[in-house]
């Protein structure tokens, strides 16, 4: 007797708790059939970046009577996100904005929405452009990895340009590079524009180490710990392809005296992605600047776009956004931050 | 008064036995009851297709657990026969292909390699369990590294490197994503090839577990492995043949699950084997062995997928999803686990 009495408030609470969670969602759909329905699919809703994105999408869509938005966490599990996918279709949306866990898999989430004729709004992670132009209705959202590269080779020009960091005269940038990944996208256009970006500018660049370090905090600050021992005084500038390695970078430096507030042993280091800690150590006067990727500025344009094509208007219509040289693909930029 | 007060105690002990349709049932309800349009033929139709490949994944793990083992290597040998069949079927129009001077082959031979795979690993861990006595969830713990370690290094390659597998040739997506249309004028109804494919599956394993020698020596090894033994059972040739049997599964299943969908990265079958236990363990195979029945672990596999698909129907939140599948398997084993006292 006692075991089914256990059972029965084991059914009871799982009962209410569907209920429960539901009644929310009730509150929404309820008398609000005539709204836009837009289909959200995140490819994993832990993910720190993303989450800003997702939580931009929701806020856009809490301030505007018109559309309902239907969130899918994708768990970083293509197979989940196709039947996802199959669901919001016959729930009826009228648009889909998908930020697509597995690249590779993007012809069939266009095969799907195609056959329903449902417009489809691609963001963050890239799908091939011709995949995305295999179908009218369908626009990628994202960045551009160069961009990162470029603005922060511009930030290290203005700040080379002030001339004090030279410490040995010479007229050439001495730097290390802390690269992400090797074969990383992302990690190859950061690490190649930082560069190119200085010399556009006329300044002559030397790299005396550049190490792999896998994004990773511990990784890059052995490797700093390494450079320091090797060129001493002899590095005037830290590149990072992440705040991350920048930071672990920076304690290495810390322990070897600089960064600390003289401004005497000071070298400049720059990273990317303004996390909280590269902000915090930027205040501190420790570390030079970061890039910072816009993710309240692209969950606002994968709102818009996707509002635009659910009401059967041009995707870009009454906004400022524009297409880059695909015509398929809208670019949020990059923003300095020191 | 005893009597009135056995029957009592029987209908309850009934209840309790069928706890777990009866919340799932409710649970059902009250999808229904909050969004109504989920009734219709599209979902169902839907609903049966997503659970086609777990539910067939599902049928080879409930044999071994039948024999009182388990598998955790299933989701990721899926993985593996899925990568290298998806790799041998690109389209030979697609820029980056893994092997960009293969003809077009006949789908046959890379369901074939897929299935060699399965079985090649599935036997280690049958050899593991039937000759070196190894644990099951030890035994298939390794090998579900090994597959994983196998499909990265076969994954990530020069010149391409590791990227997903896709550009599948529309053969094989057709192969497994076409339906049959049956009915007339607007009110035809799709059915989905691959539930077509997990069907014929379906009965073929009904007929080995029920109707061959096999099966009925898996149930006695299962329930009773000393005195299946003792009346002349080879258990080691048994156990092989249900692991072999469970290997052709996998490979099928993952052969049929990349081109569900649509391209295959080392990710691919992560986490199945979950799925699959689950479904095992809903549709009342018996972790304490020798119990156990394929329609069992159909149901199973299509109730834990309707809840799936109805909780993202009615808009649940997400992470509330994860919580209440735990929850049902929990309720499933403690159902399970009471059967099996009163059996003793």
């Amino acid at each position: 007797m006692k075991k089914s009495l256990v059972l029965l408030i084991v059914v009871a609470m799982l009962v209410l708790s569907l209920a429960g969670c539901t009644s929310n969602g009730e509150e929404s759909t309820n008398g609000t059939n005539d709204k836009l329905k837009i289909g959200v699919l995140i490819y994993k809703y832990d993910d720190t970046y993303i989450s800003t994105v997702r939580q931009a999408i929701e806020k856009e869509a809490e301030n505007d009577t018109e559309v309902e938005l239907l969130m899918n966490d994708g768990q970083g599990d293509q197979s989940k996100q196709n039947d996802q996918i199959d669901i919001l279709i016959e729930k009826g949306v009228d648009a889909l904005a998908v930020n697509i866990v597995d690249i590779g898999a993007a012809s069939s989430v266009i095969d799907k929405a195609k056959s329903a004729g449902i417009p489809v709004v691609f963001f963050n992670r890239e799908p091939d452009t011709e995949v995305i132009k295999s179908y009218d209705k369908a626009r990628f959202v994202g960045t551009k990895p160069e961009e990162a590269g470029i603005i922060q080779g511009q930030m290290m020009a203005e700040v080379w340009n002030e001339g004090k960091y030279d410490r040995n005269g010479d007229n050439i940038m001495q730097y290390v590079m802390l690269k992400g990944d090797a074969d990383n996208p992302e990690a190859i256009a950061r690490t190649e524009y930082s560069i190119k970006t200085l010399n556009e500018a006329g300044i002559k660049t030397e790299e005396l180490g550049l190490q792999v370090a896998n994004w990773d905090n511990d990784k890059a600050n052995q490797a700093m710990e390494a450079w320091l021992a090797k060129f001493g005084d002899k590095i005037e500038f830290v590149i990072a392809n992440n705040d991350g390695m920048a930071s672990g970078a920076i304690s290495a430096l810390q322990n070897a005296g600089y960064n600390t507030g003289d401004s005497e042993k000071y070298i400049p280091v720059f990273g990317v992605d303004a996390t909280e800690e590269a902000i915090n150590l930027i205040k501190k006067g420790a570390m030079t600047g970061t890039v910072k990727q816009d993710g309240e500025g692209m969950g606002k344009a994968v709102f818009a776009l996707a509002k635009n094509a659910a009401q059967g208007k041009d995707f870009l219509e009454g906004t400022s956004y524009e297409y880059d040289e695909t015509g398929v693909a809208v670019r949020i930029p990059y923003q300095p931050y020191k | 008064m005893e009597n009135i007060k056995n029957k009592k105690k029987n209908v309850m002990d009934g209840l309790l036995n069928y706890a777990l349709y009866i919340i799932l049932g409710i649970m059902i309800l009250v999808v229904i009851i909050i969004d109504p349009s989920f009734i219709s033929i599209k979902n169902f139709t839907n609903i049966l297709s997503q659970a086609a490949t777990r539910a067939i994944l599902g049928m080879g793990v409930a044999g071994l657990i039948v024999l009182q083992g388990t598998d955790l290597s299933a989701g990721r040998i899926l993985g593996l026969s899925g990568i290298v069949a998806a790799s041998l079927l690109q389209d030979v129009a697609y820029a980056s292909r893994m092997y960009p001077n293969l003809g077009q082959l006949p789908l046959v031979i890379p369901l074939l390699v897929s299935i060699l795979i399965g079985v090649a690993i599935s036997a280690i861990n049958g050899f593991g369990v039937a000759k070196l006595k190894l644990h099951a969830f030890i035994v298939t713990l390794g090998t579900q590294l090994l597959a994983y370690g196998l499909a990265l290094i076969y994954i990530d390659r020069p010149p391409l490197g590791a990227q997903p597998i896709a550009g599948l040739d529309e053969r094989y997506t057709n192969f497994v994503k076409g339906a049959i249309k049956i009915g007339f004028g607007d009110n035809k109804i799709e059915i989905p090839y691959l539930i077509l494919y997990a069907a014929i599956i379906a009965v073929v394993m009904w007929f080995i577990w029920n109707k061959t020698k096999l099966g009925k020596n898996m149930f006695a090894i299962g329930g009773n492995p000393e005195a299946a033994a003792v009346s002349g059972v080879n258990i080691v040739k048994n156990i092989m043949m249900i692991y072999i049997i469970a290997g052709v599964l996998y490979g099928i299943a993952g052969f049929l699950e990349v081109a569900r969908i649509g391209s295959a990265t080392s990710i691919t079958g992560q986490n199945y084997e979950l799925d699959a236990i689950a479904a095992c363990v809903v549709g009342g195979v018996s972790f304490s062995g020798g119990v156990g029945t394929i329609p069992g672990v159909l149901i199973g596999a299509v109730l834990l997928q309707f809840i799936n698909y109805g909780l993202n129907f009615i808009g649940v939140n997400p992470y509330l999803q994860i919580i209440i599948k735990g929850l049902i398997i929990i309720i499933a084993v403690s159902i399970d686990v009471r059967k099996y006292i009163e059996k003793k």
